[in-house]
């Protein structure tokens, strides 16, 4: 049996990261699994490559980090976005656009 | 990256640096609450906890690793790891004390060979001249037979024409040698110093320690400034260091002068070897370089020149500037004919020696350099080999380390920094020897009694330098052994085994101990020939016999005498030494045969038939000014006519003695005697043939030489040759309290016999054949050693093979010969290689082989001899000890 194949894009995690902070601050956990639903099940973020992102991201002042009580009175870690990386994010946002989109075209005009 | 995102990345780094297990915690934490949410999930879809927990694991994988793949990616791991690495390689090594030793001694004999070449060469010909600003512009200037090889040196007035006329350098200044007695508070001191140009110190942008340099005036009117400039080391020393010391009278060569300025410390002139005490104006010349004026000469070369060239000036633009003035001079037509060969300019870097001298420095050093780096080489092997056998026996270890999650290349970089240590190590104690052997180098003492200076101890740049060979050997030599360690899979590891090694490995080791052999070989076979030509150069018959000749160099011009008193003093030392018990002969000359390497003269063949001649009708040839008696000191045959007579003296018709090449070339159908040519513008009558002999180089091809009488052309420095048939000590003294009695107030001089004097001959291969010699036997030693180590090496690990043959019934005969086999197959390939290479590398060395072939069958059959031989005790030895052992215990070996 073939298995989907489920691995990031190459060079978009740190988008989908900054895009699944850009509604609210969350934990590790809380954005694997929301890049997992709201791409439904197409990607599964390897939780290793998501923390060697998150020490990047936050050196890199895209991130800011905090331990904080979660709403079950459990310590997480929580990443917020900052200025940067709000900035980041439409940067990004938008050179994927373009790139996906011209893939796109690529493909339509071979067919 | 922003600046301040780099800022965040060093202050987090460091602060994880200083803190690692907090920050640990803190990714442990993350991951723990990761895994726990994980679990929650799978719980609140219907998961058993412990289902759920499995799921969850499976999802996130093995936490360590997780953080390991965390920590990784930050470059402060790097710091961590090498920390680590060389926390564990010092544990490593102090664990094994013996091979550790081994490996830093053989890698820093190695290093320290290498490292005190490079250093002497660094001191010799890389250091710019000491105590001047901008060495990079100054050039040193030979005025040259652009056709041919003479001249060099420049004249007053060409000088002058030449700094009044440049426009491509800002100053031109000119020095020239000279011997000098200065007495202060009664002691004379004999030492070397420089008649210079008043700009001299300004051109090379040297500065006074002390007083100050020469003023404008003092380099314009001859005679009238007696002054004089000295070094920090005389002041110091002969001085007594004191700053009052300016402005003191001094006697120099019997005139007062006042003693105006001390140069910085270390500053020597522009000629390095020497060691340079004092400077005067050139105006003084008349009083310190006698004889006579020749300031106002045209045809006397006797001043080296240098400038500074100017900022937008070329090396190129600046000789085409000169050549074009010279050519201007030329055809002036004030100078002698003979000096219109000297039409071109040669620009050398001012960097303390003249330039031929560097050029067979630096062909020298070379060759001692390449000697070294063999050394290095087979250092570097011989530490693979030991390297490898170690990787070989810590198979275990890497295994047990890889099956614990180490990743290949963490193996690799701690093996590598294992072996870097031991380089590292090695250079230090190379640095160490490189410090101990040039500190010998510097106070060898040298024949002809010379103060040289020699500075070769290693500065920065010599320490990089080592450090660079100890890093570079260490990577080349250290990587393959590391891979190698860290190569196998996992489970042909864990299985308990140790027969002999994949073929591959066993391919490398073999490799190793050929490269090995082969490269000593070259070396012992260079250093054999270099041996044997010492030997034959000791043989060379000179034609004139050495033995019993006692000589010594008399400066009569720099103890103030002129002419008349010279001779008159030389009258009296010859007539009180020939009434000496056992003295045969008494004779002067202006320099010690073999030391008349500088005694280009032309002269015009008028009645010769002459097949070689310049344009201009002259013939080029060697000259030597000697004394009556020189052919009886020297033993030289006289073949026709008469030698020197007492009544050829300054009132006489000028004579000459011809030697048979020059005889031979120009009246090759009869004698030369009676025939006249032209020198110095006057007739010299041919009275006699002298025998061939040596004249400057043992290995001379006879150049055509006439021999002046002494009593015509009186020298300015006189050397007296004294044949004895006793003995040479009571001798010396002898002179040397004649030499006082005659006048009280000379200098003691300094008596050595002809041997002694002219030893320095051979200086180039007694030091080439002694470092060669030296180096090779190293070689040797660290072949032997490795050959050794490798094959008693393998044949330990052979030993369960061995146990078994045993067992089956082989003889401990079969198994010795079984083993030796191996090791002189080894030997044989190496031996086989090492005779193509060092027939190559023997060609390098013809220049210093005195005619030895360098294909001298006995040395190459004896160097092979003895390899074989070594390599026999080195495979007899532990096939000995493997045919002892109990097969039983030998099965039973891991």
């Amino acid at each position: 049996m073939e298995q989907p194949n489920t691995d990031v894009i190459q060079g978009t995690l740190d988008m989908l990261i900054l895009k699944a902070l850009s509604l609210e601050p969350m934990h590790g956990f809380g954005i694997a699994r929301r890049i997992e639903q709201i791409s439904r099940g197409v990607f599964k973020v390897n939780s290793g490559s998501l923390m060697v992102a998150f020490q990047r991201m936050e050196r890199g002042g895209l991130l800011d980090a905090e331990w904080r009580q979660t709403e079950n009175a459990r310590r997480a870690k929580f990443y917020r976005l900052t200025a940067a990386g709000k900035k980041q994010l439409g940067v990004e946002t938008a050179d994927w656009a373009r790139r996906s989109a011209a893939v796109a075209r690529l493909l339509r005009a071979e067919a | 990256m922003t600046l301040t995102s780099v800022w965040r990345h060093l202050v987090r780094g460091v602060r994880r640096l200083a803190r690692p297990a907090e920050a640990d915690q803190d990714i442990a934490d993350e991951l723990q609450h990761f895994l726990d949410q994980a679990t929650e999930g799978h719980v609140a879809r219907g998961l058993t906890r412990d289902a759920a927990r499995r799921a969850a694991q499976l999802e996130v994988g093995n936490l360590t690793g997780v953080r390991e793949r965390v920590r990784a990616s930050l470059w402060e791991n790097a710091v961590t790891t090498l920390a680590t690495d060389l926390r564990y390689s010092v544990r490593m090594l102090r664990h094994s004390p013996v091979f550790t030793v081994i490996v830093v001694l053989v890698i820093s004999l190695g290093v320290g060979a290498v490292t005190t070449i490079f250093s002497a060469a660094n001191a010799l010909l890389l250091t710019p001249l000491h105590g001047t600003s901008d060495p990079a512009r100054l050039v040193g200037i030979d005025r040259i037979e652009s056709r041919g090889n003479g001249g060099m040196q420049a004249s007053y007035p060409y000088y002058t024409v030449i700094r009044d006329r440049t426009r491509t350098l800002s100053g031109v200044a000119v020095w020239a040698k000279t011997n000098l007695t200065i007495a202060a508070d009664g002691a004379g001191h004999t030492v070397y110093g420089n008649v210079v140009s008043g700009n001299y110190f300004s051109v090379l942008g040297v500065h006074p320690a002390l007083g100050r340099f020469f003023l404008p005036e003092e380099d314009s009117v001859p005679l009238k400034y007696p002054v004089v400039v000295v070094s920090h080391d005389f002041w110091r020393v002969s001085l007594g260091g004191d700053s009052s010391a300016i402005g003191r009278m001094v006697r120099v060569n019997g005139t007062m002068f006042t003693l105006i300025g001390v140069t910085p410390k270390g500053f020597n002139g522009v000629f390095k070897p020497i060691v340079t005490s004092a400077w005067v104006p050139l105006m003084m010349q008349r009083i310190v370089r006698p004889p006579g004026s020749i300031l106002d000469s045209s045809s006397v070369s006797w001043l080296w020149m240098f400038g500074r060239m100017k900022d937008d000036a070329s090396a190129d633009g600046v000789r085409q500037d000169l050549v074009a003035i010279t050519a201007e001079r030329i055809a002036e037509g004030v100078e002698p004919e003979w000096m219109r060969h000297n039409d071109g300019i040669r620009l050398i870097g001012l960097t303390g020696l003249p330039d031929d001298a560097r050029k067979v420095m630096l062909e020298f050093m070379g060759v001692l350099f390449v000697v070294a780096a063999l050394v290095l080489l087979i250092a570097g092997v011989n530490v693979a080999a030991m390297l490898s056998a170690r990787a070989v026996a810590r198979r275990h270890e890497m295994a047990i380390r890889v099956a614990l999650g180490a990743a290949r290349s963490r193996l690799v970089g701690q093996l590598l920094t294992e072996t870097l240590v031991l380089f590292l190590l090695g250079a230090l104690s190379g640095l160490g020897l490189a410090f101990v052997a040039t500190r010998m180098l510097e106070h060898i003492p040298l024949p002809g009694g010379e103060p040289l200076v020699l500075e070769l101890s290693p500065d920065i740049r010599v320490l990089g330098f080592a450090l660079f060979v100890a890093l570079f050997t260490g990577a080349v030599f250290g990587l393959s052994p590391a891979l190698q360690a860290a190569r196998y899979d996992i489970n042909s590891r864990l299985r308990a085994d140790s027969r002999s090694g994949s073929g591959r490995q066993r391919i490398v080791s073999n490799a190793l101990v050929v490269g090995q052999l082969a490269l000593s070989l070259v070396l012992l076979v260079s250093a054999g020939l270099l041996l044997r030509a010492l030997q034959r150069g000791q043989r060379v018959d000179p034609q004139f016999d050495m033995s019993g000749v006692t000589t010594s160099a008399l400066k009569s011009a720099s103890w103030g005498y002129d002419d008349t008193k010279s001779r008159a003093f030389s009258r009296t030392l010859r007539e009180r030494i020939a009434a000496l018990p056992g003295v045969t002969h008494v004779s002067y000359a202006n320099a010690l045969p073999l030391q008349w390497d500088n005694s280009n003269r032309y002269i015009r063949l008028d009645d010769a038939p002459v097949s070689a001649r310049k344009n201009d009708g002259t013939t080029r040839i060697r000259s030597g000014i000697v004394d009556v008696d020189y052919f009886d000191v020297l033993k030289i045959p006289v073949m026709a006519g008469r030698v020197f007579a007492k009544s050829d003296d300054e009132n006489a018709p000028r004579v000459a003695v011809v030697n048979e090449t020059l005889a031979r070339k120009h009246w090759p159908n009869g004698s030369a005697v009676g025939h006249t040519f032209e020198f110095d513008g006057k007739a010299m009558t041919i009275v006699g043939v002298a025998h061939d002999s040596k004249y400057a180089t043992l290995t001379e091809e006879t150049p055509e030489l006439a021999y002046f009488a002494i009593a015509q052309e009186w020298p300015e420095e006189q050397t007296l040759m004294v044949r004895t048939t006793g003995a040479a000590q009571p001798l010396a003294s002898a002179i040397q309290s004649i030499v006082r009695s005659i006048d009280p107030g000379l200098p003691r001089p300094t008596v050595v016999s002809l041997k002694e004097a002219t030893s320095s001959i051979l200086l180039p291969q007694r030091v080439a054949a002694f470092a060669t010699g030296t180096l090779g036997a190293l070689g040797l030693l660290l072949a032997t050693v490795g050959l050794y180590g490798i094959i008693s090496y393998s044949v330990s690990r052979r030993s369960r093979e061995i146990g078994v043959r045993m067992a089956l019934g082989a003889r401990a005969s079969d198994v010795q010969r079984m083993v030796v086999a191996g090791g002189m197959r080894l030997a044989g390939v190496g031996v086989v290689i090492g005779l193509l290479l060092a027939v190559g590398a023997s060609r390098l060395l013809v220049a210093y082989l005195y005619g030895v072939s360098p294909l001298d069958a006995p040395t190459f059959a004896a160097t092979c001899v003895l390899f074989i031989s070594v390599a026999f005790l080195a495979s007899y030895l532990p096939a000995r000890r493997a045919a002892a052992a109990d097969p039983l215990v030998a099965l039973r070996a891991d």
